[in-house]
């Protein structure tokens, strides 16, 4: 029942969909569906993300904020019985086309997850994972070097310069996100993807990576889920709602929280469900 | 605001007073429990202990050999008449002849044919081939004269080590009263002695147990383990990680899956006549090889190791693939690179396990031939041999009293390489654990 309500209201267009391509889309995503099984996950999604901005994912939970997310760098791909239809286009190139390699899609859009996920190596090995397995350093001191720059980049480097041999998993709760934040540059990617990247930490970890991100922006375009709305208004440009499966709204952050168009996402950030 | 403190107070009389009632109960069952646990543990190392017990009583005694050194005159006219030095034609010498002269001379008011057979039966008739080793070894011994230990019969060692009670009424005892006096003089001058047995670890078998040895059913089982080993091992890790990481999860997977698991819990000796049909009957190869063997056994482990192998895999946290999948990895790589490693603790615990069922394991073998006497160490992958629990079985098997002590060392022996195995197994997980 709800359903058919949400459905008749995505027919109001939720933007002027038209000055996207003008605005520099990095990614376009049309009509977008996901089915889990028979489960219908993602319903009819299309959203632009901008390049060199960061757009935010908010909804309340299950909503598909996860899901679409996955979408965009074809992680979906490994989950056994998911179905992903309709097109993403990156930089005019369907990723979905299979003269695309997944492989190399992933080395473009980078991913960090919702729990820091470091691999049982030392800190220095988990930043030249990606390097090696792509092969992008030629020798020994590249690689030392491109370690260095994405901890430099990450903020991280000052504090883990000294014990680069100890192990990834040792670094507090923050560190260890930081850290796969720096393994996701490492490899000098276009788009980084982050899935509730501070759900996991304290505020103090959170505000720093929250600053990270903003100074990642320059260099990447950035998508992020979160729970937090607080944290989307502070970090993001552009935000998309979220809701059973559906994009309802998606526009400039500010206007998203200070004036929504739609009644579900005025109910939402108000706090009146989620 | 008074009302509804006074009212929870109630409450909470009553629910202390319903909890104190039960509590009682709680604690009895609770008692109860840790008592029959450990009443199970202890009758679990009671059994244990006696079991320890009973195999080192019995077996101890064959780490050590009766041995009887007797005067030699390394005669020409037995080992070389022709005077050529050829080791090939010294071999065949009668040298049966220059013991039997040897304890005779100890003995010389020894008359008539039957009381002699008796004295030279104190030897072991390996006698010839220690008397032989030794001219063969150093050839200046012809023509002289010299003293050499040779082992005592089976009969003389189970006297010496009391395992032949002497109180025992003549006409049901193993030996006779006259070769006790023998034994007691040859001891009383210093002729006889218990010594390391280290036949017992070099030799193969034999039909005489003061001379048959462990080392053919060792090298055997060895051989045997090898093939078993460099089969299952990457075979079993390859299924599972196909199974676990590459493979679609659909209907035919979970058939595999439940016919895996089936395998596991088919009795051994089925493995054997498949062996037999398939590996002797239909592709011809040897029988009593370890080869062979190696293959029934194979059959046997694959499904242990699987098994244990698909459970360490899927215990890898998903989120190290994601991390791993997510950089780019290939599939292949982030199996290389990160799955594997990670459940290699679980994978080498479940590969030693196997191998250890499979290094005790006597049924199979039986189908295919490797129950034969075999007196020769194999050195082949392809040689006749047998493995150290059909050799347990056989000595089990043999009517000699000797052979009782030799079955239990030899069980001994197997164990000590179960222990060494588990060890093994400790060790290499304790190496390869990391924590993420
Ligand atoms: N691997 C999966 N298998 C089946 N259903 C899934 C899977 N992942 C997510 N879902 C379902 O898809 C819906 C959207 O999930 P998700 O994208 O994770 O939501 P969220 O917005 O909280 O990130 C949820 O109803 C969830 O139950
Ligand atoms: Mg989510």
């Amino acid at each position: 029942m709800e359903n058919s309500h949400v459905r008749d209201a995505m027919h109001t267009p939720t933007e002027t969909e038209g000055s996207a391509a003008a605005m520099g889309a990095k990614i376009q995503a049309q009509g977008t569906n996901v089915h889990y099984g028979d489960k219908h996950a993602l319903k009819d999604v299309t959203l632009d993300i901008r390049a060199g901005e960061v757009t935010s994912f908010i909804g309340p939970s299950g909503c598909g904020k996860s899901t679409f997310l996955r979408c965009l760098n074809r992680m979906n791909d490994t989950i056994d019985g998911c179905r992903v239809s309709g097109t993403v286009m990156m930089d005019g190139e369907d990723i979905y086309d299979p003269k695309i390699d997944v492989v190399q899609l992933r080395a473009r859009v980078g991913m960090v997850f919702q729990k820091p996920n470091p691999f049982p190596k030392s800190i220095y090995d988990n930043i030249a994972y990606g390097p090696r397995i792509h092969g992008l350093a030629a020798n020994k001191d590249e690689l030392d070097e491109m370690v260095v720059t994405s901890l430099e980049k990450a903020g991280l480097l000052a504090e883990v310069k000294d014990r680069m041999d100890s192990p990834g998993t040792g670094l507090s709760g923050g560190q260890q996100q930081r850290l796969c934040i720096a393994r996701a540059i490492a490899i000098n990617p276009e788009v980084i993807l982050m899935d509730e990247p501070c759900s996991a930490l304290d505020p103090i970890a959170t505000a720093k990576i929250e600053e990270l991100i903003d100074e990642l922006r320059e260099n990447y375009t950035i998508v992020i889920v979160t729970h937090s709305m607080q944290q989307a208004a502070r970090v993001s440009q552009r935000t998309a709602f979220f809701h059973l499966g559906e994009l309802i709204e998606v526009g400039d952050t500010e206007q998203i929280f200070t004036n929504p168009r739609h009644k579900l996402t005025q109910g939402y950030i108000t706090g009146r469900f989620g | 605001m008074s009302e509804l403190t006074v009212k929870s107070g109630q409450g909470g009389a009553r629910t202390r007073e319903l909890v104190a009632a039960g509590i009682g109960k709680r604690y009895r069952a609770e008692r109860r429990f840790r008592i029959f646990g450990l009443v199970a543990i202890v009758s679990a190392l009671v059994f244990m202990a006696l079991l320890f017990a009973s195999i080192i009583g019995k077996g101890y005694t064959a780490f050590v050999q009766t041995e009887i050194r007797l005067p030699i005159s390394y005669d020409v006219a037995v080992i070389d008449p022709e005077g050529v030095r050829d080791a090939a034609e010294m071999r065949r010498a009668n040298y049966g002849k220059l013991y039997r002269d040897g304890i005779q001379s100890l003995f010389p008011e020894v008359e008539g044919r039957t009381d002699r057979r008796l004295l030279n039966g104190l030897v072991s008739s390996g006698a010839t081939f220690e008397i032989r080793d030794a001219v063969i070894d150093s050839p200046d011994l012809i023509g002289k004269k010299g003293e050499i230990w040779v082992p005592a019969a089976d009969d003389v060692d189970m006297l010496v080590k009391g395992r032949i009670d002497r109180n025992e009424p003549e006409n049901t005892r193993r030996v006779s009263d006259k070769e006790i006096a023998w034994v007691d003089a040859l001891q009383k001058d210093g002729r006889l002695e218990t010594r390391f047995n280290w036949r017992f670890f070099t030799q193969g078998d034999s039909r005489e147990p003061e001379l048959a040895g462990i080392w053919g059913a060792v090298a055997g089982s060895f051989l045997t383990m090898l093939v078993t080993l460099l089969l299952s091992f990457p075979l079993g890790v390859a299924t599972a990680v196909y199974l676990e990481e590459f493979a679609p999860k659909n209907r035919w997977t979970d058939i595999i899956e439940v016919n895996i698991n089936n395998l596991a819990a088919i009795p051994s000796i089925v493995f054997g006549l498949l062996g037999l049909a398939v590996f002797l009957q239909f592709f011809g190869l040897p029988r009593s090889a370890p080869l062979v063997g190696g293959l029934v056994l194979t059959l046997m482990t694959l499904p242990t190791i699987i098994i244990a192998a698909r459970v360490s895999l899927k215990s890898v946290p998903p989120s190290i693939r994601e991390a791993a999948l997510g950089l780019g990895a290939s599939k292949m790589q982030m199996v290389t690179n990160d799955v594997l490693p990670l459940a290699m603790p679980g994978i080498l615990t479940g590969t030693i396990i196997g191998m250890g069922r499979a290094l005790g394991e006597t049924a199979p073998l039986l189908m295919i031939g490797m129950v034969a006497f075999i007196v020769d160490i194999p050195h082949g992958f392809t040689d006749p041999a047998t493995a150290l629990p059909v050799q347990i079985y056989i000595w089990a098997d043999s009517a000699e009293r000797a052979f009782v002590e030799r079955t239990s060392a030899a069980i001994m022996v197997l164990l000590a390489f179960l222990i060494v195995m588990n060890a093994a197994a400790v060790i290499l997980r304790s190496r390869f654990e990391r924590r993420w």
